[in-house]
């Protein structure tokens, strides 16, 4: 491993347990409408080569949650901890945090054109990573040849001087991908890196999520509002709404055997292309909740088909119903899982 | 069955300065479709194949190389300056971000009036309220939001606010331009039943762009598909989901990705085989 021979990644410390641990996580924000929490204590662990899938829809606090992991959002006020290999990020100076940002902890941005720099070629934006870490320019040049090669990036010799806008928008976020897989980080926070793709680019550049981190081991945290992109990538899911994980669980569990209204909800609203032809779909009413605007009881409430009386005033933990074997943050998650459970 | 629209070997060609040498480029490249009273058509393709093109070729947004368009028997391209006035109430259109295609200074109220006066330039003020207000209604805004700003809105909320200002002036055709593509998942649900309704309650025709075969296959019955600026393949519903003719059409199909992860699993493990097996 090339990063070996720079510097050692980070903290030696870290044996056995979860490579990333995000624990009683709050991230809130002073506005002029006052205190904004975007993120409600948030709890879940990465293990070494896991892929992860979190998935919410716009203020759910998914990108929110991940750009605190990356130690990039600024002025806001972050709790709890952020546990990567043994140390705490939050704890972490500046200093130590840039050395591991972009290097053992990497991020793959939604829009990759506000994310490149347009005066400055590709090549000279992938291989900065390695030339930040002090590898020699040639060096640093043929490894960003060959991890463009790796990305799908045809003809990488000639496309090295190329400027981001001579690649169309699926090649750009590939040299996006390049970017992030370069240092060959432990770990790779994709902000709904498919969002702007059409569907054909969606499923490669899934298919390379795939393959890259199948080869290097990377664990990934795969952000996205389309349950139907990652169903196939993901082991592990975990549902947002409001600022809170409302559901977590195995992949299959999730989509198959769903005990929350808002998982259900957003499976019904998915148009399908095989199966019978419905006359409509199973929208959720209304919209999702501003983050200055958070219902109280269960967030979900007034959007919820199940929603009793109980739900307008006590918020429902996250955690495992009788009947059930997977996390659920609903006072209904016993019923739906005697109805949709383990069958 | 006359069409209320008909498209026939409609070109538009972008031309540019310099080497010629392989043709000006085509972005339609001679098309031909129908779209009939009450159905709503999807057509169908991934970005740059012409499909929002030829949907502002249609309207007269762009003037077309050559071909023609026919709106209830008369050519777009040849009307005057008050038949084509006419025709831009009976044709409209839903852009497809809602954040751009708002004025970000009219109120609401306004923006879903403005058509309606214009159409309609002795109509009284109260009047006009109330046709605003009812269609604020049938698209599910609520009546106080009149004197606010697209700024206060969702995405979702002005989409809504982008088809009751299109609805506004009762036209007979709605070009939908990926009106769903910016938006979250359960509000593109919403927005989708909407249209439905619409087309059901008013009796609309809906012409719907979309980039995926998966949006379209619940509201449309007909369904073209579009590829570098051509038509590869036109049918009913069942045709082309269910035996469809076109390779384009066969791959646009596989490529849809759903919310089943066992399906899902497989198809990666196929297209790394298949990728492999193309490797020498």
């Amino acid at each position: 491993m090339i990063g070996n021979k720079i510097e050692s990644k980070v903290a030696p410390t870290h044996a056995g347990g979860p490579l990333l641990e995000v624990k009683n996580l709050k991230v809130s924000f002073e506005t002029v409408n006052g205190r904004v929490l975007a993120v409600n204590d948030l709890n879940f662990s990465v293990q070494t080569g896991q892929r992860i899938g979190i998935v919410g829809e716009s203020g759910s606090g998914k990108s929110v949650a991940a750009q605190a992991l990356m130690g990039i959002l600024r002025g806001a006020d972050i709790s709890g901890e952020i546990i990567f290999r043994g140390t705490n990020l939050l704890e972490l100076e500046e200093d130590h945090y840039r050395k591991l940002r972009g290097w053992d902890i990497s991020y793959v941005f939604q829009d990759p054109l506000s994310a490149l720099d347009p005066i400055r070629t590709i090549g000279d934006q992938v291989s900065q990573v390695l030339r930040l870490r002090n590898v020699k320019a040639a060096e640093a040049k043929k490894k960003t040849l060959e991890i463009l090669d790796r990305v799908g990036i045809k003809d990488p010799q000639r496309r090295y001087n190329d400027y981001p806008h001579q690649f169309s928008g699926g090649m750009r976020q590939r040299a996006m991908i390049a970017m992030a897989l370069i240092g060959e980080p432990s770990l790779v926070i994709a902000d709904e890196p498919t969002t702007s793709l059409d569907v054909r680019v969606q499923a490669q550049v899934i298919d390379l999520f795939n393959k890259l981190t199948e080869e290097q081991g990377t664990a990934v945290i795969f952000i996205t509002h389309d349950l139907s992109i990652m169903a196939g990538f993901a082991e592990d899911v975990h549902v947002m709404y409001a600022g809170n994980i409302v559901e977590s669980a195995k992949t299959d569990e999730i989509y198959y055997r769903s005990i929350h209204p808002y998982t259900l909800g957003l499976l019904g609203s998915i148009p399908r292309i095989r199966g019978p032809v419905l006359k409509s779909l199973t929208a959720i009413k209304g919209k999702p909740p501003a983050p200055t605007d958070i219902p109280p009881g269960c967030p979900f409430h007034p959007r919820c088909t199940y929603a009793s009386s109980e739900c307008a005033e006590l918020k429902p933990t996250l955690q495992i119903p009788k009947s059930g074997n997977h996390l659920s943050a609903c006072h209904h998650s016993e019923l739906l899982s005697q109805k949709n459970g383990s069958r | 069955m006359q069409p209320i629209l008909d498209v026939e070997n409609l070109v538009k060609e972008f031309p540019f300065k310099g080497d010629k040498k392989n043709g000006v480029p085509r972005a339609i490249d001679d098309i031909s479709f129908q779209v009939f009273e009450g159905e709503a058509l999807g057509l169908v393709g991934e970005s740059g194949s012409g499909k929002s093109t030829t949907a502002r070729c249609i309207l007269h947004l762009l003037k077309p190389t050559s071909g023609k368009v026919s709106f209830q028997g008369s050519n777009v391209l040849e009307m005057n300056k008050n038949e084509l006035k006419s025709f831009r109430k009976d044709a409209q259109i839903v852009f497809q971000d809602p954040y751009s295609s708002l004025d970000p200074r009219m109120k609401v109220g306004d923006i879903i009036g403005e058509g309606i006066e214009i159409h309609d330039p002795k109509i009284s003020k109260q009047e006009l309220r109330n046709e605003v207000i009812e269609m604020m209604e049938l698209v599910g805004l609520r009546p106080d939001h009149f004197n606010r700003y697209p700024r206060a809105f969702s995405g979702g909320e002005r989409q809504r606010i982008g088809i009751a200002r299109a609805l506004a002036v009762k036209p007979k055709l709605l070009i939908c331009d990926e009106p769903v593509a910016s938006l979250d998942v359960s509000i593109q649900a919403q927005i989708l039943n909407l249209l439905q309704k619409m087309k059901e309650e008013l009796g609309l025709t809906i012409l719907f762009i979309a980039h995926d075969l998966a949006t379209v296959r619940h509201l449309c019955t007909r369904i073209a598909v579009m590829e570098s600026g051509k038509i590869r393949e036109i049918g009913d519903r069942s045709q082309i989901y269910e035996n469809p003719q076109h390779p384009y059409t066969q791959s646009l199909i596989a490529i849809v990705p759903e919310p089943d992860p066992i399906s899902e699993r497989a198809r990666l493990v196929e297209r790394k085989l298949s990728k492999l097996k193309e490797q020498p």
